[in-house]
């Protein structure tokens, strides 16, 4: 390279690359920065280049390694320029595929990057939604440029700003234009450049003036300047010359964290080949301007970010801020002014230069000027960074470009800005990004970190994990900061163990707002930042830590003890009954699942498994043990008798009446008998089991297993009475005057909600409920010809497979309004209802019932698209005008929801009991207490309609309450940790076996046997999946229990040993 | 001269001047546990805080490092300020409860009782041995090693060092470790400050000698 001695050399050169540009050509662009790499890239490049040469192909497909551009979720990728495919997350196989297409001009389809909601490929890079919402300034260059290839970035445009500031030669101009732009910093403060550049330009003591890089990026899950480092060096030694131009400096230094190999690579690279090439060093592209630029490594503190902290760690002394003033701009590195910008900054300077202030201006909102480069990370599912003008929406970068939720728990809130920065609640997710919004909720920008939070996300364990950053990295130099963090990370940690009272979060918040006030410097300032707003917006987790001493996410060890126990709403301590099945011990699992919950089989086939949804083995990579299953292997296989119900205290002379033969009914039944009370069961229909046996389809419930179930329910404490109808034959008061001492209310939601339809009176229109009842008590087949189903939930589906189960029965559609993802029914059913030939038509709303003699005759629908995210963080089905069609239908179930029918619970002329405002029965959530003395209620009948296992939770809460109420005692009593207290002893696969092991789906009956037939669809799994199914458990308990016998003196040390 | 108003007080003072000195030359006291004249200001005891600005604008900063500024407005006892230092004063004293000063600022400031987990550090690291070892007995012989809660204060690599002359002037000035309550005279020896931290002192059974030399040391509350 020989040096540039004036402007006409450098424009020569420039234009002279550009010319020989090869524009005909495709080239290969493989993204290898630190993420790229760590993802495989390496071996990727190494392929292609070999295929390359090999096929003789030099000249034909050309090259370029860059750095990343921003999907990093996709990493390793391949982009074809010119012609934009973009294959994402490449492997050495595919990469030789991809190099025969292109030879051959083609595009393969089955690699191309596919939309998660439709599952469509998409061809080229910028239809992409991650990428088709961004405006790239800044990241597009990472796509363009191979970083340690000058003459790429020349061949951009590279250098061009300048050389055109230098040929006008007037350093306020340069400032003029940076002012303008409106450019605030990017580091996060959001101090004005241009001001900042113009106060360094002012200054008049010192001989020398520096500016500085703060590259030390040390937020986790921030890394945008790394990016930019990798792979744009050359913009910011661009950036960095412009400003010493402007501001007269005369000396640079760039401080990049040295744990950032690859940047520190590119950036000596970089750095020499603009020395070689006269863009750095004396008299600059023949002009007496001079400037001398080099690298300082940091050395892995966080709080040399700190700009205080930064200088003395570039005069080589321990990084410790001190007190402004003197500022650095007056007295800074040696003494003498020192400016200081953000790698990002620098890195738009090129750009304002070049585009014009003018230009630069137009983008972003006034104020908030340009673009910002966010790096969207967690539990998100396009990982990656993202660059918008500022002034963008917050939910727009999570949810149109982020792609939402990377499971299908719901985004809970986002954490911006590091460490430093606040959480912000989903619900506020309308806020604009800028520095001053984000301030006003709590939060800082920051540099641009974005850590999105899901259900699965405790925000006290947050809280406490940022305090425990802070407290390793505060420098210790001010009182309050060292110890302010550290004490805060002693109260968080309390509460995380379930240690703490309420006073905790007033001392906490006390004094988290001390240390805000009182710190040195940035990083006490807004250490409280993760306290404060988690506080502000989440203060019922914490409390929910304090008084129930539960960690709703699942997070917090020593409250959760084993997930799947700790998800299961009656406590079933499934690590349990794994274990035992591991061990071959069938007997004790039944136990095991029994002593918890009185309907093993039931919950066996129709439980939801909130179990399986924690399992941690779910949650590292693999798929959860399939509990539900095993407890299925369990339950069919020993026989119940084994259970010997433990009764404890005397029998007592109490009767209780219990209205409602459901899950929650009878489990409440169940329980009191156990403890000793008389309990009577009322029930409307002929037969007892509520729900369980009215709208559960039998070839996912037999019959048989129901009954069996049910009858052993009653007990010589237990008796049943059916045709006994609230309202009709019985009131709560008449009970009360029979001698009931009192009385628990589970009759469960069996009222249809209706469409709101016109003509849904017409014959052939029935609410699933009903339609279901009919066919399940008495018989009925109601469904003909072709039937519509309405609705997306359980009981949608259970309608909709039964009729297609029915004689006269033609074809079976169902329609949802929003998509698949959003179906609140178990994914299992919905396969399997597809399996079977049930047409699934989703982003549908309907909109008119057609008639014809006041039968039904079809059913006008219009299409739907999906629209803004609302605030429970789903998007909105918005009608698309004109798409209206209509379908022939001969019978229509409505399946949108039910709720209870409580007109019964309160007959004229007996005193009120409360209703809440959705229709539902209105008791207190931890008590279960009605307004009514002595009236307890639960399951489906307050809550809407739910699960059979939160019924079943129910009843078990109810019978303990009206067991306190009964003597007398306090009914709120704080609650226990549940944490595993019985030591099994492990029994895993060996290495062999577990080779390839994945979990043990139960086999189905075939599709053709299920049509027209009742028969139970899921089988049992046989004995060796299921124990080798339980042998995968990670075993979450023995984190807690220890073997009994003399093993437990090997353990030397307890306390070293946790 | 610059000229600045301090609690509504007009002051003009010499440019350089600290507010910590322009405060005290009008005689309103503020505690400081890291400072003291002839060694360099460090805000690390953050005890010294004053509100400077108005309203919105108002923050607080350390007086001992911050030079008195043109028309600036100095409060040194506003109730934001007076929050804070009590809140400063709490985590000392759940740090250090031996140390006399600490005690007496304490009373003073009328702390009765600190809510955090019971510490008995000896350190708050004000660094004032560091700077009296450095800027007046020219040795250099201490110095700050490591960050956040594993800072703390001594030789490089905790050998002994050659340039320590012994000369003790660090054990001098040392807020916290200083030879506590060192009255042997009993009307002396009730200083008030044990009275406001009844349990945690007289409860362990190491620190019981550590309160004063007066045994019991409760003696001093039930007097009062």
């Amino acid at each position: 390279m020989k040096k540039l001695k004036s402007l006409d050399n450098f424009k020569l050169l420039q234009e002279r690359l550009i010319a020989n540009l090869d524009k005909m050509n495709p080239t290969l662009v493989i993204t290898a920065g630190t993420c790229g790499q760590a993802s495989g890239a390496n071996d990727v490049i190494r392929v292609a280049k070999r295929e390359i040469i090999a096929r003789g192909m030099t000249a034909k497909i050309k090259l370029r390694i860059t750095g990343c551009y921003g999907f990093c979720e996709a990493e390793p990728s391949i982009l074809i320029e010119p012609y934009g495919a973009f294959y994402p997350k490449v492997n050495t196989d595919s990469t030789e595929k991809i190099i025969n297409a292109v030879a051959n001009k083609e595009v393969i389809g089955y690699l191309l990057y596919k939309d998660p909601s439709t599952g469509k490929s998409i061809e080229k890079m910028e239809d992409i939604p991650f990428f088709s919402k961004q405006l790239r300034t800044i990241l597009s260059y990472n796509q363009k440029v191979d970083p340690i290839r000058v003459y790429n970035y020349l061949e951009n445009g590279g250098y061009a700003a300048l050389a055109n500031v230098l040929e006008k030669g007037d350093p306020n101009r340069v400032i003029q234009d940076v002012i303008a732009s409106g450019i605030r910093g990017r580091g996060g403060a959001g101090f004005p450049t241009g001001i900042k550049w113009e106060l360094l330009k002012n200054q008049k003591n010192g001989t020398a003036k520096y500016i500085v890089c703060n590259a030390d990026e040390g937020d986790p899950g921030a890394y945008m300047d790394r990016s930019v480092l990798e792979g744009n060096p050359h913009s910011i030694i661009e950036g960095m010359i412009i400003c010493a131009f402007g501001t007269g400096a005369t000396n640079g230094v760039i401080y990049v964290r040295n744990e950032y190999p690859l940047a520190i690579k590119h950036l000596i690279i970089a750095l020499r080949q603009a020395y070689d090439l006269g863009f750095v060093g004396e008299n600059i592209l023949g002009t007496d301007f001079s400037f001398d630029l080099k690298l300082v490594r940091g050395a892995g503190a966080f709080v040399c970010g700190e700009e205080t902290a930064l200088m003395k760690s570039i005069e080589g002394k321990m990084g410790e801020p001190r007190q402004r003033p003197p500022f650095p701009i007056e007295k800074g590195i040696w003494g003498h002014p020192t400016c200081i910008n953000n790698v990002e900054t620098l890195a738009n300077i090129p750009v304002i230069i070049g585009k014009g202030a003018e230009n630069y201006i137009k983008v972003g909102v006034p104020g908030n000027t340009g673009t910002k480069i966010f790096s969207l990370v967690g539990k998100i599912r396009n990982t990656g960074l993202v660059e918008v003008p500022l002034g963008t929406k917050l939910k727009e970068v999570i949810y149109d470009i982020g792609g939402g939720s990377a499971s299908k728990s719901r985004i809970k809130a986002v954490q911006t800005g590091g460490p430093s920065g606040g959480c912000i609640p989903a619900h506020m997710f309308d806020i604009p990004i800028d520095y001053d919004s984000l301030r006003k909720v709590g939060s800082i920008m920051g540099s641009g970190g974005m850590i999105v939070m899901d259900e699965n996300t405790c925000m006290v364990d947050i809280a406490r994990y940022y305090m425990k950053f802070l407290k390793e990295e505060s420098c210790g130099k001010c009182y309050t900061c060292r110890k302010g963090t550290q004490r805060m990370y002693e109260l968080l940690d309390d509460i995380t163990k379930g240690i703490a009272t309420l006073e905790h979060i007033d001392l906490l918040v006390e004094l988290a707002e001390v240390v805000r006030d009182t710190t040195m410097c940035g990083l006490g300032q807004t250490a409280s930042n993760p306290v404060l707003s988690t506080i502000k917006y989440f203060r019922e987790e914490y409390i929910e830590h304090i008084t129930n001493k539960r960690c709703p996410a699942g997070v917090c060890r020593e409250l959760v003890g084993a997930p799947c126990q700790a998800a299961c709403p009656v406590g079933t301590e499934a690590w349990r009954y794994v274990a035992h099945i591991a061990n071959g011990d069938y007997e004790k699992a039944y136990l095991a699942i029994r002593e918890y919950n009185p309907f093993p089989s039931i919950c066996a086939r129709v439980c939801d498994h909130k179990c399986e949804e924690r399992c941690k083995l779910g949650q590292t990579g693999t798929d959860p043990v399939a509990i539900r299953a095993l407890k299925r292997f369990v339950t069919d296989n020993v026989d119940p008798s084994v259970y010997k119900p433990k009764r404890s205290g005397e029998k007592k002379s109490d009767r209780v009446a219990i209205i409602g033969s459901g899950p929650a009914g009878l489990t409440a039944a169940h329980n009191l008998s156990l403890i000793g009370y008389q309990a009577t069961v009322f029930e409307a229909d002929h037969q007892p089991g509520g729900m369980l046996n009215s709208c559960i389809p039998e070839y996912r419930l037999p019959q048989n297993i129901l009954k069996k179930e049910i009858e052993a329910i009653f007990d010589e404490n237990v008796t049943l009475k059916c045709d006994t109808e609230l309202g009709k034959d019985i009131t709560i008061e008449s009970l009360f005057a029979d001698g009931y001492k009192a009385v628990f209310i589970g009759i469960g939601a069996q009222k249809g909600k209706r469409l709101h339809l016109d003509g849904e009176s017409s014959k052939g229109v029935y609410p699933s409920i009903e339609f279901l009842k009919a066919y399940s008590q008495d018989g009925e087949e109601w469904a003909k010809g072709r039937v519509g189903v309405i609705g997306g939930g359980n009981s949608a589906f259970d309608a909709a497979r039964t009729a297609l189960r029915q004689k006269d029965v033609k074809s079976v559609v169902l329609l949802y309004r929003r998509t698949r993802e959003e179906m609140p029914a178990f994914s299992e059913e919905i396969e399997a209802a597809i399996e079977e030939g049930i047409l699934v038509e989703t982003l549908v709303t309907p909109t008119k019932i057609i008639r014809e003699n006041g039968n039904i005759k079809g059913l006008q629908c219009v299409r739907n698209s999906l629209g803004e995210v609302d605030n429970s963080g789903r998007r909105s089905p918005v009608l698309i005008p004109g798409s209206e069609y209509s379908i022939e239908l001969d019978t229509l179930i409505i399946a949108i929801s039910e709720q209870p029918d409580t007109n019964s619970i309160n007959p004229e002329g007996e005193p009120e009991i409360k209703l809440s405002r959705d229709g539902t029965l209105d008791a207190e959530k931890d008590t279960l207490c009605c307004s009514r003395e002595g009236v307890f209620a639960g399951g489906d009948v307050i809550t809407g309609p739910n699960t059979v296992i939160d019924a079943i939770a129910a009843g078990k809460r109810a019978s303990v309450m009206i067991d306190r109420y009964l003597r007398g005692e306090e009914l709120h009593q704080p609650e226990q940790r549940r944490t595993p207290s019985v030591y099994i002893p492990p029994c895993t696969l060996t290495e062999e076996e577990s080779e390839g092991v994945c979990r043990a789906e139960a086999a189905k009956l075939e599709v053709e046997q299920r049509l027209g037939s009742f028969v139970e669809v899921e089988k049992t799994l046989v004995e060796k999946e299921a124990v080798n199914e339980a042998r995968r458990c990670l075993r979450c308990d023995l984190e807690f229990t220890q073997p009994k016998s003399e093993e437990v003196e090997l353990v030397t040390d307890k306390e070293t040993s946790i | 001269m610059i000229n600045l108003t301090i609690n509504g007080l007009a002051v003009s003072v010499e440019e350089g001047t600290t507010l910590l000195e322009a405060a005290q030359s009008l005689g309103f006291p503020i505690p400081t546990l890291c400072h003291m004249e002839g060694l360099t200001p460090y805000g690390a005891c953050r005890l010294c805080i004053v509100q400077i600005g108005q309203d919105e604008k108002a923050k607080l900063v350390t007086s001992c490092t911050y030079p008195a500024q043109e028309g600036l407005e100095v409060r040194t006892a506003s109730n934001r300020v007076l929050k804070a230092r009590k809140m400063i004063i709490e985590l000392l004293l759940a740090s250090c409860p031996q140390s006399k000063t600490i005690q007496d600022i304490a009373a003073k400031y009328e702390v009765r009782q600190q809510r955090f987990k019971q510490e008995y550090e000896d350190c708050i690291l004000c660094g004032l041995c560091v700077r009296m070892c450095e800027e007046q007995m020219m040795a250099k012989a201490i110095g700050f090693r490591g960050r956040g809660e594993t800072r703390s204060v001594g030789t490089p690599f905790d050998v002994k060092s050659d340039v320590c002359r012994l000369c003790g002037g660090c054990m001098y000035v040392c807020p916290v470790c200083e030879l506590r309550c060192t009255y042997n005279e009993p009307e002396k020896a009730i200083c008030g400050a044990c009275s406001n931290l009844s349990p945690p002192c007289v409860e362990k059974e190491p620190f019981d000698d550590m309160m004063c030399y007066m045994d019991p040391c409760v003696v001093c509350e039930i007097q009062k």
